[in-house]
């Protein structure tokens, strides 16, 4: 059976359109899908953007302004920063790394017993902060001053060392006792004369 | 013809089950007499016959057929039936394939036009049924989050007529009363009986919406339903205010910012972006916290406090102590629901003085700031006015304000003139409710008509005149940015679109009462608000309550009015107390005693977070007033 050219072009026409038809409804169906997946994506994210929202409120309530200053102030015992506490220019930072001079103050305190320092003036005076003195420890809630136990403890470990060797090996030592006592020095909230 | 082709349809497996049995009797049933055709079959009882497959079937052989039944018929008959059979078949195919043409089209029509499990924009979701507040830096202030409520439904039971409740709806309220003690019990039983679905209760806990369900009550529901939420609870509520619901469920703003709000909170298209406020919720924070602390170590009634920007007018924190929770209203909180800071309006003393001596600098009453001044007690209509704290006998302009001293500032203001001083009072809105968002605004006391020699001079030193905190900040604002006068406002301003508010003061004014404002922090009744490097300028007021017409001694308002830092300033600080006592805290009643220090903590905490670095390498420069008080001491 022979064909002629212009059934042969009308076949192939048709082949053409039908593969066009073909590919047209694939790629469609296609698209929606992708299209579903999207919504259902959307609606996973709006889901989740709800669960956050949600999230954050809670958090929101439960630290609440009152609620950290209540925290700063009685629990942590957190304080504005002072002026001097803040570092002006790049020179300021650059002179935390300067070397200790001689007869200048340890740049790190640490929290030690009354009998490396008896005078709390003096020790103020070392400091480089007159007026501000070595603090005591009090306590948070009552500002009332806090007796630790350890300082009620006579013969603690360091005490026969300190009576053969001295004050001056203790002060040398890289570890110091923390050991707070109860106050004899100048209240901290002292009342200033209003006027 | 459709009826027809029902019927063979019918009986076609019946004719092949049993051809192979009709060849013997075919001829003998033949009654009809009719040649061909489908016709015969429908004429069944007419034929009478028992069984209609036979008749059927043998009504089918031609005429010519059937008197000489041979092999040959039989096989024609046959391929007659096979050829109906297979046209059957080939209608049925038929029919199947236009379903199934349907049904591609049908997925071919879903996979071009797109329809299909999708419905609008699903971010429609999240748009909430009321709008968002926040504050200026997107911490929500009131949102809504979900609550369970108790709900009536009568449907769960079916509807079908029956009564919706298991119990009686007498008994049921008991029992709810039992779980909520404030329920009226009377109005939920009639609720319950109506038999229509209603809220019984909004803001459920979950505990107690368990205790519902165990009452075995399927018409009682707890659902959850969108609620208005605070989630900083008591903080910025007179701001904020609170939401009621109406009868459909809805929120609506009650007071405050949710009032002012109420239409742009609750338009549809507008209330999916959150409105954010000018209040900063760590400065309002640490101002409530610094003012609840002050006004306990005072026993005071009440505090209000603004920090008001400057430049803008925008408040960055507002308070008013005592306080409610918008989350949670009880009948106590009823009165606390005032706003001090913006409704209450009182006498608030010599905050006025700096206000007086700047009119009075801008008119050129007074040139020279170091001319003395007599300080000797006032008599003015048969009346005597003295100092508080006699501090000499003349006193220039810089120790007058240091010192306090009302008889300098009455004859400042005495020099100056009544008509004057009045225009400076107007311009600054001091004789109408202060211009902010909020509804609950006071109308000041404002003296009418022409103000006599006595009403100027009173007026002076904040006397005579009775305005909110609010006005006294926006006046404040005024005297040290440069004497531009701009209303408050609640609202977020964006950077360059702030009022350009209209003038009221010289710069040149407003730089000497930086000047004279730092002088009195540093030299006079306000040391107690000088926080080391934050250059704190202000001046303290305190005023006898006005009781039945007769000033009590013992009943004072102490303000203290300020700024800072005074080089540049930035954020003004007003801080009123409401009767404050003398206590072991505080030796003294006065304004410098426990309005002052609520402010200097105050800035100390809320400065670096409004980018004020304390710095003491900087100040305003007073060198050329510092002698004029410091030589006195």
């Amino acid at each position: 059976m022979t064909m002629t050219g212009s059934r042969r072009r009308q076949m192939g026409w048709t082949a053409v359109l039908a593969v066009c038809i073909t590919t047209f409804v694939v790629f469609s169906v296609t698209v929606h899908a992708v299209r579903n997946e999207v919504v259902l994506a959307d609606r996973a994210i709006v889901r989740l953007k709800i669960k956050q929202q949600r999230l954050e409120t809670e958090f929101q309530a439960r630290a609440n302004q009152h609620q950290l200053a209540h925290w700063n102030r009685v629990d942590m015992g957190y304080e504005a920063p002072r002026a001097d506490q803040y570092l002006e220019n790049r020179r300021d930072i650059a002179a935390l790394g300067q070397p200790v001079g001689p007869g200048a103050p340890s740049p790190i305190r640490v929290a030690r017993g009354e009998a490396a320092f008896a005078d709390a003036g003096a020790a103020g005076a070392v400091a480089g902060a007159p007026g501000r003195g070595r603090r005591e420890m009090i306590s948070p809630v009552t500002g009332a001053p806090v007796t630790l136990a350890a300082a009620n403890i006579d013969e603690v470990p360091g005490t026969a060392f300190a009576q053969a060797f001295g004050d001056i090996l203790i002060e040398a030592s890289p570890i110091r006792q923390a050991k707070a006592q109860t106050g004899t020095g100048p209240r901290r909230y002292k009342s200033e004369d209003a006027e | 013809m459709s009826v027809t082709a029902r019927a063979v349809g019918l009986a076609q497996p019946g004719l092949f089950d049993r051809l192979p049995d009709l060849s013997g009797k075919t001829s003998l049933t033949d009654k009809t007499g009719k040649t061909d055709g489908l016709a015969p079959i429908i004429n069944r009882d007419v034929a009478g016959a028992s069984n209609p497959f036979l008749q059927r079937a043998d009504a089918r052989l031609p005429a010519a057929a059937r008197p000489q039944a041979g092999r040959v018929n039989l096989m024609e008959m046959r391929l007659r039936l096979l050829l109906c059979a297979q046209k059957r078949i080939i209608w049925l195919i038929l029919i199947f394939a236009a379903l199934a043409l349907v049904a591609m089209v049908q997925i071919a029509w879903f996979g071009i036009e797109g329809r299909g499990p999708a419905r609008g924009p699903v971010s429609a979701d999240l748009v909430p049924p009321r709008g968002e507040i926040t504050d200026r830096n997107g911490a929500p202030l009131a949102r809504g989050y979900p609550a369970l409520s108790l709900y009536f439904y009568p449907e769960a039971m079916g509807g079908d007529g029956g009564t919706p409740l298991v119990r009686s709806a007498a008994e049921i309220a008991r029992e709810l009363k039992a779980i909520f003690p404030d329920l009226d019990e009377s109005k939920t039983a009639r609720q319950l009986a109506d038999g229509k679905p209603t809220f019984l209760r909004r803001r459920v806990l979950p505990e107690d919406a368990n205790k519902v369900w165990s009452l075995g009550e399927p018409a009682v529901q707890t659902p959850e339903f969108p609620d208005r939420h605070y989630p900083q609870g008591k903080l910025a509520a007179h701001v904020l205010g609170r939401v009621i619901e109406d009868e459909r469920g809805v929120s609506i703003g009650a007071f405050g910012m949710e009032k002012t709000l109420n239409a742009r909170l609750s338009d549809e298209k507008l209330r999916a972006a959150p409105v954010a406020l000018s209040i900063d919720v760590r400065v309002q924070g640490a101002l409530e916290d610094e003012m609840g602390r002050g006004m306990k170590a005072v026993q005071a009634n009440g505090a209000a406090g603004i920090v008001l920007d400057v430049d803008t007018g925008e408040v960055l924190a507002m308070a008013s102590l005592p306080d409610f929770d918008p989350n949670r209203i009880s009948p106590q909180d009823k009165d606390n629901t005032n706003n001090r800071a913006t409704y209450v309006t009182g006498e608030l003393g010599s905050v006025f003085k700096p206000l007086t001596v700047a009119a009075a600098l801008d008119a050129g009453v007074v040139n020279d700031l170091s001319q003395s001044w007599d300080a000797s007690p006032v008599k003015v209509a048969k009346r005597s006015f003295k100092d508080h704290d006699e501090k000499g006998a003349r006193l220039n302009i810089p120790q007058t304000l240091a010192y306090s001293s009302n008889t300098v500032t009455m004859r400042v203001a005495d020099a100056l003139g009544g008509e004057q001083l009045r225009r400076v009072m107007l311009e600054l809105g001091m004789d109408h409710a202060p211009e902010i968002e909020l509804q609950a605004r006071g109308q000041p006391y404002w003296p009418r008509g022409k103000w006599s020699k006595l009403t100027t001079m009173t007026v002076g030193y904040g006397h005579g005149l009775s305005v909110t905190p609010l006005h006294l900040a926006n006046a404040y604002a005024a005297m040290v940015n440069g004497g531009i006068f701009r209303q408050a406002t609640l609202l977020k301003v964006e950077p360059g679109k702030a009022n350009p508010g209209k003038r009221v003061f010289k710069a040149s004014t407003s730089h000497r009462m930086r000047q004279l404002l730092r002088m009195v922090a540093i030299y006079g009744t306000g040391r107690k608000a000088d926080a080391d490097g934050f250059r704190v300028g202000g001046k303290t007021g305190s005023a006898e309550k006005l009781v039945d017409g007769r000033y009590v001694k013992s009943k004072l308002i102490t303000t203290f009015a300020s700024a800072f830092p005074m080089d540049r300033p930035r954020y003004v600080v007003v801080v009123t107390l409401d009767e404050p006592k003398i206590t072991q805290a505080t030796p003294g009643r006065t304004a410098a005693y426990n309005a002052a220090p609520i402010v200097g903590n105050l800035i100390r905490r809320a400065g670096p977070m409004l980018g004020v670095r304390p710095d003491n390498t900087r100040d305003v420069d007073i060198s050329d007033l510092r002698y004029l008080v410091e030589g006195r001491k």
